[in-house]
């Protein structure tokens, strides 16, 4: 007996799954996650790409005012200006103030007026930018005050452009969990239909478990765990790819792209750096996608039972 | 052991394709159930197995009433119920051991607590040697014994058995006709389906002949 072949094999060997796990179903399906993984990961990277983005750009704009001084007759220019640097020095929370040169001012307007802009020609307002050292001591009032009294001269916070900034913000991040949010049902949907098709190919299997004396719970915690199986391998297939696919895009944009191409998508995308947060929350997509998995797929084959049981 | 009180079935709207059966099989007895294709030998066993319902009448199973039966307790019936089908219904992807340790499998015994046992029924019944095959590699004989080894590993007290020489050699079927009285031997009832006059005639078991619906005895 002993000494028939395989059989100390089969002593220490796990019994196989009831379900076989390398159907073709089974593969159709895995890919079928493993790409709705990605997408979502890629989903979820991108926000939170977008969402570190503004939260940069916010910081950099609010760590800023701007003192703009339109020219009015009568009034010299030059000394406004120092007036005007002077008054805003003078206020608690602010570091340091200076007027922006002509060539600084060019170079703000070549996107919107082109090269080779000759702006000696054209009644431009002088620009004085104020940074701020201590936001939570700035006196904003007391600063608007002071820059009040200065003929032609106004402040400008960015609130309006913060603003802005922030509801565009929003706005990705919404649209994205709205994204999420369809790619998941739209998980939920094929994965409702591959356990059907597999259920529907695995009759057999069902009818000899039945007949047996299996009960619908063991069926479906068999065929549970075959899905569940399927949901967190192609999740973590989706996962990884889609981290692969960050870091590479990242390299890409810091050494291939041409610098105006990478500067233009820096600006969108920051330094296109996920950061461990944004690898967490891709990560936390796997079991996601997986528990989902398995969850649909157990109501399904429940159904299913309790269909062909009646 | 089993009742049939005034039993008929029908498919659907179809016509009735058992008509009011009435009849009883004693515990520890062996029958053939005869009759020609189309009789309602498949449809009877069905019944037996209780996986269709009759449209009118009651079976009582071990005692119990099976009308309405569900849950835990129709699966505590069919526990006490092996099946051998014509054609075998063995699992294609478990080997010989697994496919016959699977009804203690689905009631949640661990692979120590059968190891012993279903190795014991193997060789009992010639597959020693053929424990770690998958079925795709054993001949017409062997599925049936794994088959048959798979249907009583579990100790049921009746045994139903569909057509089981149907897709075997004449030798064959008399030593699985045998394996089956060994069975019964010790103590499990057996009704085994079958038509072949031959087997029929060789052995002298009790009939069950099923004729246009209709059930009668031949001692």
């Amino acid at each position: 007996m002993t000494d028939a072949p395989g059989i100390e094999d089969t002593e220490t060997a796990k019994p196989a799954p009831i379900v076989p796990v390398a159907s073709v179903a089974g593969r159709t399906l895995m890919l079928l996650v493993t790409i709705m993984t990605f997408l979502s990961c890629l989903t979820v990277g991108s926000v939170v790409l977008i969402q570190k983005s503004a939260v940069g750009w916010s910081a950099d704009v609010g760590r800023e005012v701007t003192i703009e001084l339109r020219q009015v007759t009568g009034e010299v220019m030059e000394s406004n200006v120092r007036t005007a640097i002077a008054l805003a020095e003078s206020v608690p929370g602010v570091g340091r103030a200076r007027a922006l040169s002509h060539d600084e001012v060019k170079g703000l307007l070549a996107p919107w007026l082109g090269q080779g802009l000759e702006l000696d020609n054209l009644k431009l307002p002088e620009l004085i930018v104020v940074e701020i050292a201590e936001p939570n001591n700035l006196d904003i009032g007391m600063l608007n005050k002071a820059v009040s009294t200065i003929p032609g001269a106004s402040l400008d916070t960015h609130a309006a452009w913060r603003q802005q900034l922030n509801v565009m913000a929003g706005t990705i991040v919404v649209s994205g969990l709205l994204v999420l949010g369809l790619i998941l049902v739209a998980t939920i949907l094929a994965v409702v239909f591959a356990t059907r098709g597999t259920m529907a190919s695995s009759r057999d299997i069902v009818d000899v478990l039945h007949f047996i004396g299996a009960s619908n719970r063991f069926i479906a915690d068999e065929f549970q765990r075959r899905f569940l199986t399927i949901g967190v391998t192609g999740g973590l297939f989706g996962g990884l790819g889609a981290i692969a696919f960050f870091l590479v895009a990242g390299l890409v944009v810091s050494t291939v792209l041409p610098s105006q191409s990478s500067a233009q998508l820096g600006a969108l995308f920051g330094r296109f750096a996920l950061g461990l947060d944004g690898i967490v929350a891709i990560l936390f997509i796997v079991p996601v996608v997986g528990a989902l998995t398995a969850l649909t797929s157990r109501m399904t084959v429940r159904r299913f039972l309790s269909q062909i049981s009646s | 052991m089993i009742e049939f009180d005034q039993v008929g079935l029908s498919y659907g709207d179809g016509p009735p394709v058992l008509k009011n059966l009435s009849f009883a099989i004693a515990p520890g007895s062996f029958h053939f159930l005869t009759g020609p294709s189309g009789s309602g030998k498949t449809s009877l066993l069905r019944l037996l197995l209780l996986s269709r319902r009759p449209s009118t009448g009651q079976i009582t199973m071990f005692g119990d009433d099976t009308t309405g039966l569900s849950g835990d307790k129709l699966l505590a019936i069919r526990r006490r119920i092996g099946i051998v089908f014509q054609e075998f219904r063995l699992l294609d992807h478990l080997t010989t051991f697994e496919n016959v340790a699977l009804p203690l499998r689905v009631q949640g015994l661990p692979d120590s607590a059968y190891r012993e046992n279903v190795t014991e029924l193997l060789d009992w019944v010639g597959l020693g040697k053929r424990m770690d095959a998958l079925p795709e590699l054993l001949s017409g004989g062997e599925k049936q014994r794994a088959a048959i080894a798979r249907a009583v590993i579990s100790k049921p007290e009746l045994l139903l058995a569909d057509e089981p020489t149907g897709n075997v050699d004449p030798d064959l079927s008399e030593r699985l006709m045998h394996l089956f009285a060994e069975l019964n031997k010790m103590g499990t009832t057996v009704l085994v389906a079958t038509h072949e006059t031959a087997l029929l005639d060789k052995f002298a078991v009790p009939r069950m002949i099923l004729t246009n619906g209709e059930v009668r005895f031949d001692d």
